[in-house]
């Protein structure tokens, strides 16, 4: 019988060693290797390097106000883009839904933007921004188009988002479109005849059915929003100043462009993955419990 | 009835306002790439009185459209092919084998799902350096495999589930090895899920930004989107070219959308629902 098992483990391997070593090369190690050089004050160029304990953490925390800002920033993103994100692509959702002829028009017409990679989706907006609106503004005298709308950080944080919402609805929208064709219609009509109206019915019985995913899309948002990276970069780089820099764009700064503190940009990078972690996992947990009671 | 037919018109008139926001900076992209840079500055609203088709000829050669891409094509061949190739065997195998072993190499794989790209990308850069694959196509595509993998290996080890063992048992005792019972037997049955791999991961490598801009540091060699990039942080202010660079690049996603749109969108439900 011993053979049977060693046939079995050498079939195992066999398998899955493709996917294995090429997984383990490029990002199973390189996450260890990140973790390690975060409790160190490795160069990136030096062979030799000091461990150093908590010393990275501990300084990016508390003395490094660009970190902390870009943290502030970021989580202020984040929070906006679970809201407007998944708000916006429900309405749209379930508007789409209710029409009959229109449907397939209006589907693909919002999911257009998020086929065009976000980067190329910064610089069309940074056209627009900064060429379209202000002739508008001018033009038709609607002055409130008229801001500088990149170059103020007040107003900079609008047109992340705007670029950010125009670019992500679309992804949402379709999971809610695909959840909300999965509620019976028998369901919405028996509700109807008990006399619900349409915000009683969509309430009641719409919204227990789609839970879950209300469930996935707050995961993606959160997940996806945590990352931000392209649209900034594309329509801000960072700026005025770093007010409108985000973890991401920090840690790349730190990293490739500063001065080479590998050890301390990859505590960063340790920071951005905790945070990610312990959002998703109450996000997750929290939701699943509400999925569970309704 | 009233009641309903102006709930109704409110829908139409919110969908039709969010369709011109959705559509409103394409329509400026593609409107502005045909006019000359006087014409756009006294209106960009206004349609085109001549096609300056000069604008594209000059965007096609500085972004160098058919080398970026061929490259980009390449990548995404490559990273997708490598993805199903790999992700399929180990997903299907882990999925029928038992025990501690498969176990862990599962979890080996998952536990790596909610770790950001920007929490490993120094010690990835470190290590392409490391291997000699910095620079290159083939390089991008094999560390596009690697961070691909645990995302199609949980999906087809989920999908693999619902095929019968009978199907293996039968074609084994045909004669079929292992390999062979695979290839011919299971991995037609994957197609569905491929295709919802390949359009997820299609997305990701086309469009993405940031692993290029690391990886790749010889002209020839840029993606579609590094090229644009290029331009657009070069030619500053020159916006018909700009404009016309930006409207190519959104060319190939388009085309795709049209002809694969079903696909699409059934793909990121059905990878959503998932995962």
């Amino acid at each position: 019988m011993p053979t049977k098992a060693y046939k079995t483990y050498l079939s195992l391997l066999a398998f899955t060693a493709p996917a294995l070593i090429l997984y383990a090369i490029f990002l199973l190690v390189p996450t260890i290797g990140g973790m390690y050089y975060s409790f160190t004050d490795w160069n990136g160029l030096n062979r030799s390097y000091d461990f150093i304990g908590l010393g990275n953490f501990v300084e990016a925390l508390t003395d490094d106000p660009d970190f902390v800002n870009s943290l502030w920033f970021t989580l202020k993103y984040v929070l906006f883009m679970i809201v407007l994100q998944n708000a916006i692509a429900l309405v749209l959702a379930v508007f789409i839904e209710s029409r009959k002829k229109s449907k397939g028009f209006f589907r693909t017409i919002f999911f257009m933007p998020n086929m065009i990679s976000t980067i190329i989706s910064a610089f069309m907006w940074t056209f627009v921004f900064t060429q379209v609106l202000p002739q508008i503004a001018e033009k038709t005298s609607m002055l409130f188009l008229d801001q500088s709308w990149i170059g103020d950080p007040k107003y900079s944080f609008v047109s992340i988002l705007i670029v950010s919402l125009w670019n992500g609805v679309g992804y949402m929208m379709i999971i809610y479109l695909a959840a909300l064709q999965g509620v019976p219609q028998s369901l919405k009509e028996a509700a109807i005849i008990d006399g619900a109206n349409a915000f009683q019915t969509f309430r009641s019985v719409t919204m227990p059915m789609i839970t879950h995913a209300i469930t996935i899309c707050f995961f993606l948002t959160l997940n996806g929003a945590f990352k931000v990276f392209e649209v900034v970069f594309g329509l801000t780089g960072g700026g005025p100043g770093r007010s409108t820099q985000v973890i991401t764009m920090n840690i790349y700064e730190e990293a490739f462009s500063n001065n080479f503190r590998y050890g301390y940009a990859s505590a960063k990078s340790v920071i951005l993955f905790v945070i990610i972690l312990i959002f998703t996992l109450v996000q997750i947990t929290v939701m699943k419990r509400k999925e569970v009671e309704a | 009835m009233r009641n309903r037919s102006i709930s109704s018109l409110l829908i139409t008139l919110v969908l039709a306002i969010g369709a011109v926001v959705a559509v409103f900076p394409i329509y400026m992209a593609v409107v502005n790439s045909v006019k000359t840079q006087g014409e756009m500055f006294e209106s960009f609203i206004s349609l085109p009185t001549a096609f300056h088709w000069e604008n594209y000829s000059d965007a096609f050669t500085k972004i160098n459209m058919l080398n970026s891409s061929w490259n980009s094509a390449v990548i995404s061949i490559l990273g997708i092919g490598g993805i199903v190739f790999c992700a399929s065997l180990a997903g299907y195998k882990l999925s029928r084998t038992g025990g501690k072993l498969s176990g862990f190499i599962f979890f080996l794989f998952i536990a790596s799902m909610l770790v950001p790209f920007h929490s490993i990308m120094i010690p990835l850069n470190r290590m392409a350096n490391a291997l000699h694959v910095q620079g290159s196509t083939y390089g991008l595509a094999l560390i596009y495999i690697g961070l691909g993998v645990n995302m199609a290996v949980f999906l087809y080890h989920g999908f693999v589930k619902s095929i019968p063992r009978e199907l293996e048992e039968s074609a084994q005792m045909d004669g079929c090895n292992q390999f062979q019972t695979f290839f011919l037997i299971i991995f037609p049955l994957l197609v569905p899920i491929t295709v919802t791999i390949a359009i997820l991961d299609f997305l990701w490598i086309w469009n993405d930004f940031l692993l290029p801009l690391l990886m790749l540091t010889d002209v020839n060699k840029y993606t579609l989107i590094l090229s644009t990039n290029m331009l657009f942080g070069e030619y500053n202010k020159e916006w018909s070219l700009i404009l016309a660079s930006l409207v190519l690049t959104a060319i190939p996603v388009v085309l795709i959308y049209a002809f694969f749109q079903r696909f699409i969108m059934h793909g990121i439900a059905e990878g959503a629902v998932k995962g």
